[in-house]
C-alpha cells in the first residue's frame, strides 16, 4: 500500500502573545547562540509563549478527504501553514510527499497594477506552475474565471468578487498531487460558487490526499472522508466527518467563549431536559432552563434568553426564538425557572439546543451559553425532511349507508 | 495548558554547510519561472506608471556622471589643470556600476516587508524575493551599459582587449551585491528601521567609494585606506581596464604631483574584492536559509 501522502506527527508550535520585535540589542547575542547551535532549546515555552498546536497527529491516504474543523483560533490555519511549510514546527514533523496545491488565498500575489493576464502568470508562479503550465492552460483558465473580457484590465479595476474568481480559476488548475482548500468554498456569486464547488469535487475525487478547512460544515459532510476537531491546539476529536461535526456542534464551550461575569445582568445555571429518550419527529420536546436575575434588573439591550436548535449534521441553525419575541417577561430580579418547549417538525438526526443571553446593544451574546441535544428518530405518519402536520378525513361516504 | 514535558522532541538534524547551499540552488531552480515573473513584475510596475518609462534606466548614471564632472571641474580649477576625456570616461564606467549596487540593496532591502502578503500566506524560498530586485536591476542596467558604451565611445575609448576584464568584475560585483541584498531584506523585515539606515549610507556612501574620484588622488595613505572599501577595487579595475587598457594581473604605480609613488593598483585588490564577494554571498544566503523558516511569524 502507498505511504500517506500526508503524516503529521505529534506536531508542537509556540507562538507569542503580541508583539515580535525584539530590540537589536537583545537580538545580536540570541542569533548567535542559535547559529552556533547553544542557547535556549526551540521546544521551550517562554513567557508569553502559548501552544498554537499541541501534539497534533494525523496522516491522509491517496483518495482520502480529511475535514478540519473547529472554532476560530483553534489552530486550523496553523496547520496548514505547516503543512504548506510556510511554518515550521517546533516539536515533532510533517511529511508531505508530492506537490502541493494549496486552495487558499486564490489572489495573494495579485499585483493591482497589472493586467487580469500578467496576473495570471505571476499568481501560477507564485503557486508553483512552470510558465509553460500555465501558458497552455491560459484559456481554460480565464474561461473558467468567466472574465475575459476584462482579462486584459489592470486588477485594479476588478471588484472583489472578480478578482476571488480569477484567483479561484487560477488555483484550480494546479495539477497537485496533495489538495489543501481553505474557506475557498464561498467564491463569487451563486452561479460561479456552483461552478467552483464542482471542480473542488472533480478535484477531490482524485486518487489523492486532500484536506478541506471550511466553516461551512455542511461542504465538509459532503467532501470529507474523515475530520478531525481541534479546540486550542489540541485533537480533540477524531473518525468520521458527521461524528467530529456533531460533536463539534453541540460542545460550544469548544470556542474562547467569555464565562459568566459578575456584571452580567442575567447569569444562567443550567439546562435540564424533560427526558434522555429520543422524540419522535412533529412530537414535542420540553426542557427547563434555570437562572438567576441580577440585582440590578434586566436592561433594555437585553432581549431576554434566545433558545437557537442546530442540526448537527450540518451545524446550520434552523430555529431561533427568545423570551422577548415570545413576550414572556421575566422576573426583574432573583432566581427563575423557564419551561421550553419546541414542536420538533424535523426529519430524524441529532439536534442541538443552545440557550444564551442576546445582548442587542453588542449584537451578540454576553458570553454565556447552556447547550444540549436531543435526539429525533422517525414518527409513525410521515416521512421526509418537513413535518407537515398532514391529515387526511374521508368526506363521500356511499349515500346508502349514510342512513 | 501545559505541554507533556515527557514527549521528547527527535533530535534535529543541523545539515552541512555545502548541503544547505545545494538545497538554496535546487530550491532556486526549482522556482526560476518565479523568480523571472517577480523581476518582471517590478519592471513593469516601475515603468508602467512611471512617465520617464524606460529612461528611468539611465537616469540615475546619467545624474551621476554630471556630478561627477562638476566634481571634477572644481577641483581642476583649484589646482589648475584641466578636465581630460578620460577622467568623464572613467567615472562614466564607474557610475553605471555605482547605480547598479544602489539601485539594487535600495529595492531589495524592501522586498520582504513589501510582499508581506506572499511571505505570510503562499510558500516559496524566500531568497526569490531579493534576488529578483536583483534581477530587476540588472535588465536596468544591461540597459544603462548599452548607453554608456555609446558615451565612451563618444569620449574616445575604443574596444580594447582588457575589457575582457568586465565580466569577471561584473560577477563579483554581482555576487556582491546580491549578498548584501540578501543579508539586508532579512534584517529589515525583523527590525524595520534598518530601510532608513541604508538609505542614509547608500546616499552618502558615494564619498566613501571612488566613484567621482580616484583613490590616487587622496595620496599614499589614505589611497590604501580607500581601497578597503570592497566596491572601490571592483569600480577602479572597471576603471582601469575598459578606459586606461590596463591589464588587471599587473600592479600599476603612479608618481604624483607631490612626487609620491602610490599604489593605484594591483591584482591582491581584486582578490580581496573577490573574497568579500565569495565569503559574503555564501555566509548571506546560510543566514537567510536558515532564518527564513521564522520569517511568517515576523512579518
Amino acid at each position: 500500500m502507498a505511504p500517506p501522502g500526508i503524516e503529521f506527527h505529534h506536531v508542537w508550535k509556540r507562538f507569542h502573545r503580541g508583539e515580535l520585535h525584539d530590540s537589536l540589542r537583545d537580538l545580536v547575542p540570541a542569533l548567535a547562540r542559535r547559529l552556533t547551535g547553544r542557547g535556549p532549546r526551540q521546544d521551550e515555552l517562554r513567557a508569553g509563549d502559548f501552544w498554537a498546536l499541541k501534539d497534533v497527529s494525523f496522516e491522509v491516504m491517496p483518495g482520502r478527504a480529511l475535514g478540519i474543523i473547529g472554532p476560530n483560533g483553534a489552530g486550523k490555519s496553523t496547520v496548514l501553514k505547516i503543512l504548506t511549510r510556510i511554518l515550521r514546527p517546533n516539536r515533532g514533523s510533517c511529511t508531505v510527499r508530492g506537490r502541493i496545491g494549496a486552495l487558499i488565498e486564490v489572489a495573494a500575489g495579485f499585483h493591482p497594477d497589472l493586467t487580469g493576464r500578467e496576473n495570471v502568470f505571476l499568481q501560477g508562479a507564485i503557486m508553483g506552475m512552470s510558465a509553460a503550465d500555465t501558458l497552455r492552460k491560459f484559456d481554460e483558465i480565464v474561461e473558467f474565471s468567466g472574465i475575459s473580457e476584462f482579462i486584459d484590465m489592470p486588477v485594479k479595476r476588478y471588484s472583489s468578487g472578480m478578482n476571488a474568481r480569477l484567483g479561484f480559476a487560477i488555483a484550480a488548475h494546479l495539477d497537485p498531487d496533495i489538495l489543501i482548500i481553505d474557506e475557498v468554498l464561498a467564491v463569487g456569486d451563486y452561479s460561479f460558487q456552483h461552478r467552483a464547488f464542482g471542480r473542488i469535487r472533480e478535484l477531490v475525487r482524485r486518487d489523492i490526499p486532500v484536506i478541506v478547512v471550511s466553516h461551512q460544515l455542511d461542504r465538509i459532510a459532503e467532501l470529507c472522508t474523515h475530520a478531525i476537531l481541534l479546540s486550542r491546539g489540541e485533537v480533540v476529536r477524531e473518525g468520521n466527518a458527521a461524528d467530529c461535526i456533531a460533536a463539534y456542534v453541540l460542545n460550544p464551550t469548544l470556542s474562547v467563549v467569555p464565562q459568566a461575569n459578575s456584571t452580567d445582568p442575567i447569569v444562567l445555571e443550567g439546562l435540564a431536559f424533560e427526558s434522555d429518550a429520543p422524540i419522535r419527529s412533529g412530537d414535542r420536546m420540553r426542557a427547563t432552563v434555570r437562572g438567576t436575575v441580577a440585582a440590578g434588573g434586566i436592561p433594555d439591550a437585553i432581549e431576554g434568553l434566545a433558545v437557537t436548535v442546530r442540526s448537527a449534521q450540518t451545524g446550520e441553525r434552523l430555529f431561533s426564538s427568545s423570551t422577548r419575541r415570545l413576550g414572556v417577561e421575566l422576573p426583574a430580579r432573583g432566581s427563575f425557572e423557564l419551561a421550553v418547549e419546541l414542536q420538533l417538525n424535523v426529519p430524524p438526526g441529532i439536534y442541538g439546543l443552545e440557550v444564551m443571553v442576546w445582548d442587542r446593544q453588542r449584537g451578540g451574546t454576553t458570553g454565556q451559553r447552556l447547550s444540549g441535544y436531543v435526539q429525533v428518530m422517525q414518527g409513525p405518519d410521515f416521512s421526509g425532511p418537513v413535518q407537515m402536520n398532514g391529515t387526511m378525513q374521508v368526506l363521500a361516504l356511499d349515500p346508502a349507508r349514510r342512513s | 495548558m501545559q505541554p507533556n514535558l515527557t514527549a521528547t522532541p527527535p533530535p534535529v538534524a543541523r545539515p552541512g554547510m555545502f548541503s544547505e547551499l545545494r538545497e538554496i540552488r535546487r530550491d532556486l531552480w526549482e522556482h526560476r519561472d518565479l523568480l523571472l515573473q517577480l523581476a518582471r513584475r517590478d519592471l513593469k510596475v516601475r515603468y508602467k506608471q512611471a512617465v520617464m518609462g524606460f529612461a528611468w534606466a539611465i537616469f540615475m548614471p546619467l545624474l551621476i556622471v554630471l556630478a561627477g564632472c562638476m566634481v571634477r571641474l572644481i577641483m581642476a580649477e583649484m589646482s589648475g589643470s584641466t578636465v581630460n576625456r578620460t577622467a568623464i570616461a572613467g567615472l562614466t564606467v564607474k557610475s553605471l556600476g555605482w547605480s547598479f549596487f544602489v539601485g539594487t540593496i535600495g529595492f531589495a532591502v524592501q522586498s520582504l516587508t513589501g510582499n508581506m502578503n506572499l511571505v505570510a500566506k503562499v510558500y516559496f524560498p524566500r531568497e526569490v524575493l531579493p534576488l529578483s530586485a536583483t534581477l530587476a536591476q540588472t535588465v536596468d542596467t544591461l540597459l544603462g551599459t548599452a548607453v554608456v558604451s555609446l558615451l565612451i565611445g563618444f569620449l574616445g575609448v575604443g574596444p580594447r582587449l582588457t575589457m575582457l576584464w568586465v565580466p569577471v568584475i561584473a560577477v563579483l560585483l554581482y555576487l556582491l551585491t546580491a549578498g548584501l541584498a540578501l543579508l539586508l531584506s532579512c534584517a529589515n523585515l525583523f527590525f524595520r528601521d534598518v530601510k532608513y539606515i541604508v538609505q542614509v549610507l547608500l546616499t552618502f556612501g558615494i564619498f566613501f567609494t571612488p566613484v567621482l574620484f580616484e583613490p590616487a588622488m587622496l595620496g599614499p595613505k589614505l589611497s590604501t585606506l580607500a581601497m578597503l572599501n570592497p566596491l572601490a577595487p571592483l569600480l577602479e579595475g572597471l576603471r582601469l581596464s575598459v578606459v586606461a587598457g590596463h591589464d588587471l594581473l599587473t600592479p600599476l604605480v603612479e608618481v604624483n604631483r607631490h612626487g609620491q609613488a602610490v599604489l593605484v593598483w594591483s591584482p591582491w585588490m581584486l582578490g580581496y574584492s573577490a573574497a568579500w564577494a565569495a565569503i559574503g554571498s555564501v555566509a548571506s544566503a546560510l543566514l537567510f536559509h536558515r532564518l527564513e523558516f521564522v520569517f511568517a511569524e515576523y512579518v
